[in-house]
C-alpha cells in the first residue's frame, strides 16, 4: 500500500519533469502546489478550527466550567467535550493538516531519493515505480537545480565555511508561517496559544534540522510549502502580521 | 494537553521515520560487489572483506564508516592491491595492500588513496598496464598512473559526462566507457583523447563487451543490443530486448549472452546476427551477468535463484540461493561465489554441481 503511495508521488513527479523539460527542481515546486490544492479543505477546515478555539477561551460558559471544575479533571474534561458537541468543534480539527503534513513528507522525501535513484538498486526500483510509457530516455533525472543537487543536503560555502542556506530559508520561513497563523491570546493560561507558542519554535527547528540533513529536494518542498500558505493565509486575511514583530504577543 | 501530547508525539514519529529513509550506507542498501583472485574472494558490501576461498573465513576485513562505504567491485591489480572506490559521502579511490596487515586493526595497510573524485564510485576500475582507469558517477574518467604510488594524486581526467556506472573496457588502444546520460565513449588508451561519443536514447548501466571479429556490444536502457565498430563509432540496434538490458552480456566464441529485466536471457549469435533460440526465461529479473563455463551458462536471477543452462538453452541444473542476486557470481578454485541481498548471510559458495560448500557471514 505504501509502495504503491510512493509509486504515485514518483510518476507524477517524473509527468511534471517530462512536462517542464526536464527540471526536477521545477516539478517539486509544480508538485508542491498541486499537494496544497489538494490539502487546501483540510487546511481551511485548520484555519476554521483554530479560530473557534479561539473563540471559545472568551465563551462564559467555557469559562465558568474551567472554574468550576478546576480540580476535577475528568468532570472538566466531559463538560469541554459537551460544549464542543454543542458547538459543533472538533477539537483535533486544527492538528488534522499537521498530522497529514508527515506521511506526505516522508512520501515525498522516498519519492525524490527513488526517482533520482544514485545506486543501482534504487534505479532498479524506480523502473518498477514507473507506469508512464517511454520514460528511458528521461532516465535518469537530473537532480540539478539552481546551485543545488537535489538528491543530497545543501551548503554554500562561503569564506571556507559550509553555510546551509536552504535550512536557514526553511526554519525562517517554518517560523514566518507558525507566527503569523498564531492567534491572539486573550486569556490567561491558554492552552491554544501555548501550544501554538510551541509550534512556532520547535517546527521550525524541527524542519530545519530535516532540511540539514536530508536531500535538497525536501526543502525545496518545505520552503514552497511554507511560501503557499503565508500566501494562503494572507489572502484569507488571517495573517496576523503584528505577531512578527518582537514583544507584541507579550505586551497584549 | 492530550493534544499537545498527540503533536509531540507525531513530531518525534516522523523524524523517527524520516531519519529511518535515511540511514547511512549498510549492507543490503544497494548490491555488492564481488572480484576473486587465486584464493580469496573480496566482498565490497558497506566494508571490504577478504574472505578465504577454501574455507570461507574472514581473512581480514577494511571497514567502512558513515563516510566511506563500499559497493563496487574491487579491482586487482598485477602487484596484488585491491582497489576499491567508496560510495560514502567521502569518494576515495583506496588502494589495499592485502600483503600488509596492520596487526592492531587486522585490516590491509593503505597503499594509496586518491582523493580528487568529486562523486561516489559504482564501477570497478580497469587496471591496463600501469595505469588505473577509473570512471566515477561525476562524470569524469581519472586515469591514475600505477608505477609510483604519489602520483595517484594528479590524476589525468577525461570529463565524460553523465554518471558511469560500468568498468570500462579495453582492446588495449581504446578505452570504451558507457554512461547513464545514454551515451558510449572511446578514449584513446594513449593520449586520452576522445575519439568518438554516440547517445543510444537510453542509459548504459554495463559495461561494452568486445566480439571475436572485433566488434563492441553494448546493452542499454532503452531495451536495446547495439553493435559499434570499435573505430569509426558507426552503431546500429541488432536486437530488441523485451525490456532494460542491465547487465554486461558474456561472450562465449561466436555467442554473446545477457539477460533483461523482465528475467528473459538472450543467447545472441554474433556472426549470423540471430538469437541462438527462443530466449530462455528463468524465474526473475536478470541484472547479473553471466558466467560463461566449460559445459554451461550460469546465471543468477534477482528470485534468488542460480542456473546452470546448457548451450542448447536447457536448464542443467538450479539452486535457490535465497533473498535476491543482483551481483555478476564470480568463480575461483572451482567454486562459484553469490552474493546475495536479503539474506542471513553475505556470500554463498557453490560447487560445479550447484551443491552450497559454505556460507559467509561477517565476524563481529
Amino acid at each position: 500500500m505504501w509502495d504503491l503511495f510512493i509509486s504515485i508521488f514518483v510518476n507524477v513527479l517524473i509527468w511534471i519533469y517530462d512536462v517542464v523539460g526536464n527540471n526536477f527542481g521545477l516539478a517539486i515546486i509544480l508538485f508542491t502546489i498541486l499537494i496544497r490544492i489538494v490539502t487546501w479543505p483540510l487546511n481551511a477546515q485548520q484555519m476554521k478550527g483554530a479560530a473557534a478555539m479561539q473563540a471559545l477561551q472568551t465563551d462564559k460558559d467555557w469559562q465558568a466550567i474551567q472554574k468550576k471544575y478546576a480540580k476535577d479533571k475528568e468532570k472538566l474534561a466531559q463538560e469541554q467535550m459537551r460544549v464542543y458537541k454543542e458547538k459543533g468543534i472538533n477539537p483535533f480539527g486544527s492538528c488534522l493538516p499537521t498530522l497529514i503534513q508527515f506521511p506526505i513528507i516522508i512520501a515525498l522525501y522516498q519519492s525524490i531519493i527513488r526517482a533520482l535513484a544514485s545506486t543501482p538498486l534504487d534505479l532498479l526500483k524506480l523502473s518498477r515505480s514507473i507506469s508512464l510509457p517511454n520514460v528511458s530516455d528521461l532516465i535518469p533525472l537530473n537532480s540539478k537545480f539552481l546551485w543545488m543537487d537535489l538528491g543530497r543536503p545543501e551548503s554554500v560555502v562561503i569564506f571556507g565555511l559550509a553555510i546551509p542556506t536552504l535550512a536557514l530559508i526553511v526554519a525562517i520561513t517554518t517560523y514566518i508561517q507558525a507566527k503569523l497563523t498564531m492567534p491572539a491570546s486573550t486569556t490567561p493560561g491558554d492552552q491554544s496559544a501555548a501550544m501554538s507558542g510551541m509550534m512556532s519554535i520547535y517546527m521550525p527547528l524541527l524542519l530545519g534540522y530535516f532540511a540539514l540533513t536530508f536531500a535538497s529536494g525536501l526543502s525545496v518542498y518545505f520552503i514552497t510549502s511554507n511560501i503557499l500558505g503565508i500566501v494562503q493565509y494572507a489572502m484569507q486575511g488571517k495573517a496576523n502580521w503584528r505577531n512578527l514583530i518582537p514583544g507584541v504577543l507579550k505586551k497584549k | 494537553m492530550r493534544k499537545k501530547f498527540v503533536f509531540v508525539i507525531t513530531i518525534l514519529l516522523g523524524a523517527v521515520l524520516l531519519s529511518a529513509c535515511a540511514g547511512g550506507p549498510v549492507h543490503g542498501s544497494t548490491w555488492p560487489g564481488l572480484a576473486a583472485d587465486g584464493n580469496t574472494v573480496y566482498l565490497a558490501d558497506g566494508s571490504i572483506y577478504a574472505i578465504n576461498l577454501s574455507d570461507g573465513r574472514q581473512v581480514w576485513r577494511y571497514p567502512g564508516s558513515t563516510k566511506l562505504v563500499f559497493y563496487s567491485p574491487p579491482a586487482i591489480t598485477p602487484d596484488g592491491l585491491v582497489i576499491v572506490g567508496s560510495a560514502g559521502t567521502d569518494h576515495s579511490l583506496i588502494a589495499l595492500n592485502p600483503n600488509d596487515i596492520n596487526p592492531e586493526t587486522n585490516a590491509p595497510v593503505e597503499a594509496w588513496k586518491f582523493t580528487g573524485a568529486g562523486d561516489h564510485w559504482v564501477a570497478a576500475p580497469l587496471v591496463l598496464d600501469n595505469k588505473l582507469f577509473a570512471a566515477n558517477s561525476d562524470g569524469n574518467l581519472y586515469i591514475l598512473d600505477l608505477q609510483d604510488g604519489q602520483s595517484v594524486k594528479d590524476a589525468t581526467v577525461v570529463e565524460l559526462g553523465g554518471r558511469l556506472w560500468a568498468k570500462p573496457t579495453t582492446d588495449g588502444e581504446r578505452v570504451y566507457v558507457t554512461s547513464l546520460d545514454h551515451s558510449v565513449v572511446a578514449v584513446d588508451a594513449n593520449t586520452y583523447d576522445i575519439l568518438w561519443q554516440k547517445d543510444l536514447g537510453g542509459a548504459v548501466p554495463g559495461s561494452a563487451v568486445l566480439s571475436e571479429d572485433g566488434m563492441l556490444y553494448v546493452g542499454s536502457l532503452a531495451s536495446q543490443l547495439e553493435k559499434f565498430d570499435p573505430a569509426t563509432g558507426n552503431h546500429q540496434s541488432v536486437l530488441d530486448a523485451e525490456n532494460w538490458v542491465w547487465s554486461t552480456p558474456a561472450l562465449d566464441g561466436d555467442t554473446l549472452y545477457f539477460g533483461d529485466v523482465d528475467g528473459n536471457f538472450y543467447a545472441f549469435n554474433t556472426l549470423t546476427g540471430k538469437l541462438n533460440g527462443k530466449p530462455v526465461k528463468p524465474d526473475g529479473p536478470i541484472t547479473a551477468s553471466p558466467l560463461v563455463k566449460e559445459d554451461h551458462i550460469l546465471l543468477a536471477t534477482e528470485s534468488g535463484s542460480v542456473f546452470a543452462v546448457g548451450r542448447d538453452g536447457k536448464v542443467l541444473w538450479s539452486e535457490e540461493i535465497g533473498g535476491k542476486i543482483y551481483t555478476t557470481p564470480v568463480t575461483a578454485s572451482d567454486l562459484i561465489i553469490i552474493a546475495p541481498l536479503e539474506t542471513d548471510f553475505y556470500l554463498a559458495a557453490l560447487d560445479a554441481n550447484g551443491r552450497q560448500v559454505w556460507t559467509f557471514t561477517p565476524e563481529n
